[in-house]
């Protein structure tokens, strides 16, 4: 099987063999990887041993190393040709949703209102705090789900942007 | 002094949740007592429901219908019998209302006397309180001058200055003015915008101190008259006024500054008769002038770092001193020994404005080894609700000097696993590694205005990519294996049923 990962916006091509070796871009790669526990893996490649906590939702891969996390996206080749496709190959989306359940307390922008990246679009209440949540993207709004005073679930799309061209 | 009359506590109820509940379970049954734990609904499956003897169901998740409500709680105590109250910290833990309750019906609470509580629960009769017995107050106006007043002091105690609401909180109607020309229209603002939060329009004028840590004194009283305290503690680690990091001692209290600050906080305490642990904040400059900001009327999140310099356990203590009895006094409680740095493990995401977190902790696998205590009330499985605080776990190390101590906290944090929801542990091992942290260089403004995550963040090396995206891809390969497995049979064109039939009779 054939793979393409991308990690921090680099990719690897990594192609699983019948024999249980790696090619990762086209070296050869002897890898012992073991599952401990519900997410715990244990990783020895060339006498250097990791242990890592993955998980994977909705297309993402959660890895935490040594207390850093990394995200990767790992696609297979049919995966892959529909991702170049649609051109969403290692773009960021510009879907804001709502990172858990609160009262949309202000909103700062309208559709058709251009934004930076950072900028700060929506305040949401929840836990007894104020959270600003900020435009992933630089690029036009080109949709406000919410408006303030509105209670919202977690993973609420909130505000879409349309990457500047 | 002496005829205080003791009183037996066999069963405590506390009143809390999280990693204080389980911090208190575990004193009581150090010391043998019964406990009860409280919970509200979606609370039933928390580990200090888990841990405890006994536990009352108080009601839904929003605190104001479980864990605020005073009623309910004392019927629990009633209904198990518990002959005391702990309140943690938060929740009904300074509510002098809530003591006095408790005291009414005839039960012991865990902690100071509600007069002592509402004394320094309002600010301003706390000032007044300390100030009779000469703790230095930040300069400042009383309230309830009129705006000429108000000009003439700020003239007189020097800019910059901090405009407040009597009534405020949340920094709502507060202003620094920088000048004394900004300083009239800044008073009417301040006016307006406390009048319209609050419906009290007014306001005082304090100094402003640039540069300032804060530094607290912990404190210890009985009922035979003995007032002590346990060291200082150095939380200038802060984000909009949330503690992050805590250490004790502090680089910055030399012995003679610990004992002039020490007398002043005992001082602080007497000034109410005060009894049990309590804790005296203050903003300290940098020429080591220190002002008495608040007395906090409970234990504190942050006290193991002064249980582990101090060989004292605070929460037992607390107990023993509410019985009536003299506290265990001994002479290593005063000189700290060692070092000891709690980091705050937060469900706040640091790489986003620390935007909270919430969902299932899929992993929680916390550090061991010499050195290190966790105080924490989640396990792998556990949730992360958004009605309480995000705190997830309290991770604090030892050392015989702060660099050991710095040393086995940045081992310790590679070492804390925990997935499912964004946590800030990946800030606190940038700031482990900050230049500035590791001097000792710091003020109460510092993480806002001076940290950035970037700064001592390196990217990682090609070498840690590669090995990542090894393990991502075998990880998902498998996942999709299985899921091939599972999903095959559903593909086929007729149901499962027909299938089965077909196949049966193939065989017969």
């Amino acid at each position: 099987m054939k793979y393409t990962t991308i990690i921090n916006n680099k990719t690897f091509e990594i192609e699983i063999q019948r024999d249980g070796s790696l090619l990762v871009n086209d070296k050869v790669i002897h890898v012992d990887f073991l599952n401990l526990d519900t997410s715990l893996y244990s990783l020895i490649i060339d006498n250097r041993s990791i242990e890592l906590a993955i998980d994977e939702t909705d297309g993402i891969t959660e890895l935490l190393v040594n207390g850093r996390l990394f995200e990767a996206q790992v696609l297979d080749e049919r995966a892959l040709f529909m991702a170049n496709r649609r051109g969403t190959l290692g773009v960021s989306s510009g879907e804001i949703k709502s990172p858990m359940p609160g009262l949309i307390v202000e909103v700062r922008i309208g559709a058709g209102d251009t934004v930076a990246e950072g900028d700060t679009v929506i305040i949401l209440e929840s836990m007894k705090m104020q959270n600003e949540l900020k435009a992933p993207i630089s690029g036009t709004i080109s949709e406000v789900a919410v408006k303030a005073g509105q209670t919202v679930e977690k993973n609420t799309s909130l505000v879409t942007i349309t990457p500047d061209e | 002094m002496t005829d205080v009359q003791q009183r037996n506590i066999t069963k405590v109820l506390i009143a809390n949740r999280g990693e204080i509940a389980m911090r208190i379970i575990r004193a009581c049954r150090d010391l043998g007592i019964g406990t009860v734990g409280v919970y509200s609904d979606v609370d039933r499956t928390a580990l200090h429901v888990r841990y405890a003897d006994e536990a009352v169901h108080i009601g839904p998740p929003q605190p104001r219908d479980s864990y605020l409500r005073m009623d309910k709680i004392i019927e629990a105590a009633r209904r198990t019998g518990a002959d005391a109250i702990h309140p943690g910290y938060g929740f009904l833990a300074e509510n002098a209302d809530f003591a006095q309750q408790v005291t009414d019906e005839g039960l012991i609470f865990i902690g100071p006397g509600p007069a002592a509580i509402s004394q320094m629960g309002d600010k301003q009769s706390a000032r007044e309180a300390v100030r009779r017995n000469g703790v230095p107050l930040i300069p400042g106006t009383e309230a309830g001058l009129h705006d000429d007043d108000v000009i003439a002091a700020a003239e007189k105690i020097g800019f910059p200055v901090m405009v407040k609401a009597v009534a405020g909180g949340g920094g709502k109607g507060m202003r620094v003015v920088n000048d004394l020309e900004s300083l009239p229209n800044a008073l009417k603002a301040a006016r307006s915008e406390a009048e319209s939060a609050f419906g009290n329009g007014d306001v005082y004028i304090e100094k402003m101190l640039v540069g300032a840590r804060h530094i607290e004194f912990q404190i210890l009283a009985d009922m035979h008259g003995n007032t002590i305290h346990v060291g200082e503690r150095e939380c200038s680690i802060q984000r909009r006024n949330q503690k992050l990091v805590e250490e004790s001692p502090s680089v910055f209290v030399d012995e003679d500054l610990r004992e002039r600050m020490g007398k002043m906080a005992i001082a602080a305490a007497e000034s109410v008769n005060y009894v049990n642990a309590g804790t005296i904040e203050c903003l300290v400059d940098k020429d080591k002038n220190f002002y008495f900001l608040e007395m906090n009327t409970r234990l504190q999140v942050e006290h193991p770092v002064t249980e582990l310099v101090h060989g004292i356990d605070l929460a037992k203590e607390q107990i023993r001193i509410a019985r009536g009895r003299p506290m265990t006094y001994t002479e290593s409680f005063l000189k700290p020994r060692g070092w000891a740095i709690e980091c705050r493990i937060n469900a706040e995401d640091p790489y986003n404005n620390f935007v909270p977190s919430t969902g299932k902790i899929n992993v929680f696998s916390s550090p061991k080894g010499p050195g290190v205590r966790v105080d924490s009330g989640v396990y792998s499985g556990s949730e992360i609700s958004p009605y309480y605080d995000s705190m997830i776990a309290k991770l604090i190390t030892t050392g015989d000097t702060r660099q050991e101590a710095l040393l086995r906290m940045r081992r310790a944090l590679d070492e804390f696993v925990i997935m499912g929801v964004k946590h800030n542990i990946p800030f606190h091992i940038n700031l482990m590694n900050s230049v500035s942290f590791i001097a000792g260089q710091f003020d109460t403004r510092w993480v806002e205005e001076r940290f950035t995550m970037g700064t001592y963040e390196s990217g990682p090396t090609e070498e840690d990519l590669e090995l990542v995206a090894i393990a991502a891809t075998l990880h998902s390969h498998r996942r999709r294996q299985l899921a091939a497995q599972v999903v095959a049979p559903a593909a086929r064109d007729t149901s499962n049923w027909k299938w089965l039939s077909r196949w049966e009779r193939i065989r017969r």
